[in-house]
């Protein structure tokens, strides 16, 4: 049929055909001594280059050609990890300009945003890029070349702003130059983000990250931190007042205040309005900027907030153990029922704990 | 939800196809799996394994077949001895070492895992298992900071790795291939505020990761018990965000607010079992889901009405097994699985009885 022909055609030649590769002696694949498990019904154009590399690899080559056709490899398989890393090592023994490599990956990255070799690669790049050895300057600016990083991750997660390769890249480029001009730009990139999505669970986590997961570079007096503290407090809870079911803002919230060893029961009052249904008469309620109320469209009551509220009676302990009981009871047979053996566990540890 | 919807009964004949056709051979369009082909075999016979039909589905000249190609793909390099992931970087296993690539066709850690889990559900001996190396090349794998790699030269080092050194040691009964203080730490470090576990330190809680967690913690040996201990306001912490994973299709996502995968149904379902909270996943529901889960021409898949492929189909048999649900007909009975090694109790009763107590 005539589509064989053109494929035949628009292809390009295979590495067995070109005459600057005569020189190399492919080597096919050891096929076993049984019929194999699951094996691969290869494309010519992949077991030709394949075929090409095994030889490469034999004689230790590293040069030009060996860029172009690890390139081709991992074109046509992202996870070929053995081609990844003879790459780096080729562009390593040729001195070749890693910038350059860098934006070839860039467009790589964006269609391959699942394969750990992508990102492992990039971080191998960066790394050796911005390493100082003695006695020489870094090839590159590490704080400009990060700051560029961060900058085309922007882009990387507008495809898809969930992809954990990506995240844990951006984490690890923070952590790795630990910059304060870096981490500057992060709290703004993290609210735009939940601006747009605010049930974004991985711009939360970032958000956490970045505000609680520094480590000790980040010194700040006792002052400082209770400011911060309250800081996050206010504004998890603007973005629950908007989706008071959004369980991501909330598990930031109970994160934060584990963190910082504060009570649950301080934010009661502001979790009890979101645990019942709106009265008329609320509207009229002073503005309490403290605890901001469900907005007038909300879907209430939260089963968030009622799980948040029961946690916060549960661990007061004594009477308000009652109190945590009717909620778990009313998340069992009403509002949560897919949890309900969850809910009656709660229930009865409490009770027992109560009684011990 | 399983009174108002009957579950559709497990389609165990096409299921058995699926993963048959697999062994048997992937498309050009499976080239990713160049690599991993050994975990490819470990789904498919796994799966066999659960249905409790390999012995019956396949022929036995088939299975010692197999069993040959899984011992092909045990290697020596200069790290000790291991699995690769299949032969896709080997020119001949027999020229002498010298002559093969040394850093490009090395073992891989969780190749070998799921090499020896293959080999146990073949029911080999395991006799020609060279131990003494497969210690060395563990201890090669892991790093500075507790972790562990793939690749005993280096890599990405995350929990995946820490899970697969900690049963490996613990089906050979042999912890001296672990600097085990710095691991459990590497572990802790792993915690993430939402009660799960991230795939490295910082990362976002996620239910694979947090299955390897925990199963490690668990299978440490009990001379490590001071730090295995999971702190029990963690422990109440990982069971809530665990549970909380389950969304009202009945499946478990691995991250909260992302949509169901069969995949996380096991992930967080073993995670809550490994707790002692596998009793309050709601199994009825969860069992509705991995039903619907199944493609027509056999097989499961992430979601309802997605493509199948094995490792879907794997994971939710083995969610199936873990989770029971009672309200469901029988074509639903599968196997019991031994929750830690993540394999049937009759595959973990066999490495036990020709691996770890041969010690």
């Amino acid at each position: 049929m005539s589509y064989i022909e053109e494929d035949e055609e628009s292809g390009p030649p295979l590495y067995c055909e070109r005459p600057e590769w005569a020189d190399v002696t492919p080597i096919p694949q050891y096929e076993g001594v049984s019929s194999p498990i699951a094996p691969i019904f290869y494309t010519p154009d992949y077991k030709d280059a394949t075929d090409y590399f095994r030889g490469i690899v034999k004689t230790g080559e590293t040069s030009e050609r060996v860029l172009e056709l690890t390139e081709d490899i991992i074109r046509m398989n992202p996870a070929h990890y053995s081609a990844w890393q003879y790459r780096y090592r080729t562009l390593l023994a040729l001195n070749a300009p890693l910038d350059a490599e860098l934006r070839l990956m860039d467009d790589f990255a964006v269609n391959n945003l699942k394969t750990y070799q992508v990102w492992h690669h990039r971080r191998l790049l960066i790394t050796h890029l911005t390493v100082s050895t003695p006695g020489a300057k870094p090839t590159a600016d590490p704080l400009d070349t990060a700051q560029a990083e961060l900058e085309f991750i922007v882009h990387v997660l507008d495809v898809d702003t969930k992809n954990y390769h990506t995240w844990s890249y951006r984490q690890w480029l923070l952590a790795h130059f630990d910059d304060s001009a870096l981490w500057l730009g992060e709290l703004p990139y993290v609210d735009e983000l939940l601006q747009a999505d605010v049930r974004n669970n991985s711009a939360w986590h970032h958000r956490y990250f970045v505000v609680f997961g520094r480590g000790s570079k980040a010194q700040a007096t006792p002052a400082e931190e209770a400011e911060v503290l309250q800081r996050e407090i206010r504004y998890v809870k603007g973005k629950i007042s908007f989706a008071p079911n959004n369980i991501s803002a909330w598990n930031y919230l109970r994160g934060i205040l584990e963190y910082s060893k504060t009570p649950f029961s301080s934010q009661a009052v502001f979790a009890e309005s979101y645990t019942v249904r709106r009265a008329p008469w609320d509207d009229e309620d002073v503005v309490d900027l403290d605890n901001p109320k469900p907005s007038t469209d909300a879907d209430l009551p939260s089963v968030s907030a009622m799980d948040f509220l029961a946690e916060a009676y549960a661990r007061e302990g004594g009477d308000s153990i009652t109190k945590a009981v009717d909620l778990w009871k009313a998340l069992a047979n009403q509002h949560d029922t897919m949890r309900k053996k969850y809910w009656e566990f709660r229930i009865k540890e409490s009770l027992e704990t109560k009684s011990g | 939800m399983s009174e108002t919807s009957p579950v559709l009964p497990l389609n165990r004949g096409g299921h058995v196809g699926h993963c048959k056709r697999f062994l048997a051979g992937l498309p050009a369009g499976a080239v990713e799996a160049d690599a991993s082909r050994v975990a490819i075999g470990f789904y498919c016979l796994g799966s066999l394994d659960l249905l409790g039909t390999l012995e019956t589905k396949t022929r036995p000249e088939e299975r010692a077949a197999w069993i040959r190609w899984m011992w092909e793909q045990q290697s020596v390099c200069g790290y000790g001895t291991g699995f690769k992931g299949s032969n896709y970087m080997t020119i001949d296993i027999r020229s002498p070492p010298s002559a093969q690539y040394a850093e490009y066709d090395t073992p891989n850690l969780i190749m070998t895992y799921t090499s020896i889990l293959s080999l146990a559900i073949l029911r080999d001996d395991l006799s020609r298992l060279d131990r003494k190396g497969l210690v060395q090349f563990v201890r090669s794998c892991q790093r500075e900071d507790g972790s562990f790699s793939a690749l005993p030269s280096g890599g990405e080092t995350d929990l995946r790795c820490v899970y697969c050194a900690f049963a490996i040691s613990s089906m050979l009964n042999d912890w001296t291939g672990i600097d085990l203080n710095r691991a459990l730490a590497y572990i802790r470090r792993c915690e993430d505020y939402e009660g799960g576990y991230g795939q490295q330190p910082s990362d976002e809680a996620l239910g694979g990761t947090t299955y390897c967690a925990l199963a490690s913690l668990y299978l440490a040996p009990s001379n490590a018990s001071a730090q295995r201990l999971i702190d029990s306001a963690f422990r109440a912490r990982t069971i809530r965000w665990l549970l909380h994973n389950q969304a009202v299709d009945g499946g478990f996502s691995g991250r909260t607010n992302k949509i169901s995968d069969a995949c996380y149904c096991f992930w967080c379902g073993a995670s809550l079992a490994i707790l002692g909270a596998g009793d309050l996943v709601d199994n009825a529901a969860l069992v509705a889901f991995l039903a619907r889960c199944q493609f027509s021409m056999g097989g499961l898949a992430k979601a309802p009405e997605k493509p199948a492929d094995p490792y879907h189909t794997y994971m939710a048999l083995a969610a199936a097994a873990v989770l029971p649900s009672p309200h469901v007909n029988e074509t639903w009975t599968l196997s019991r699985l031994d929750v830690l090694w993540n394999t049937t109790e009759g595959t973990a009763a066999w490495l036990r009885k020709h691996l770890t107590e041969k010690a």
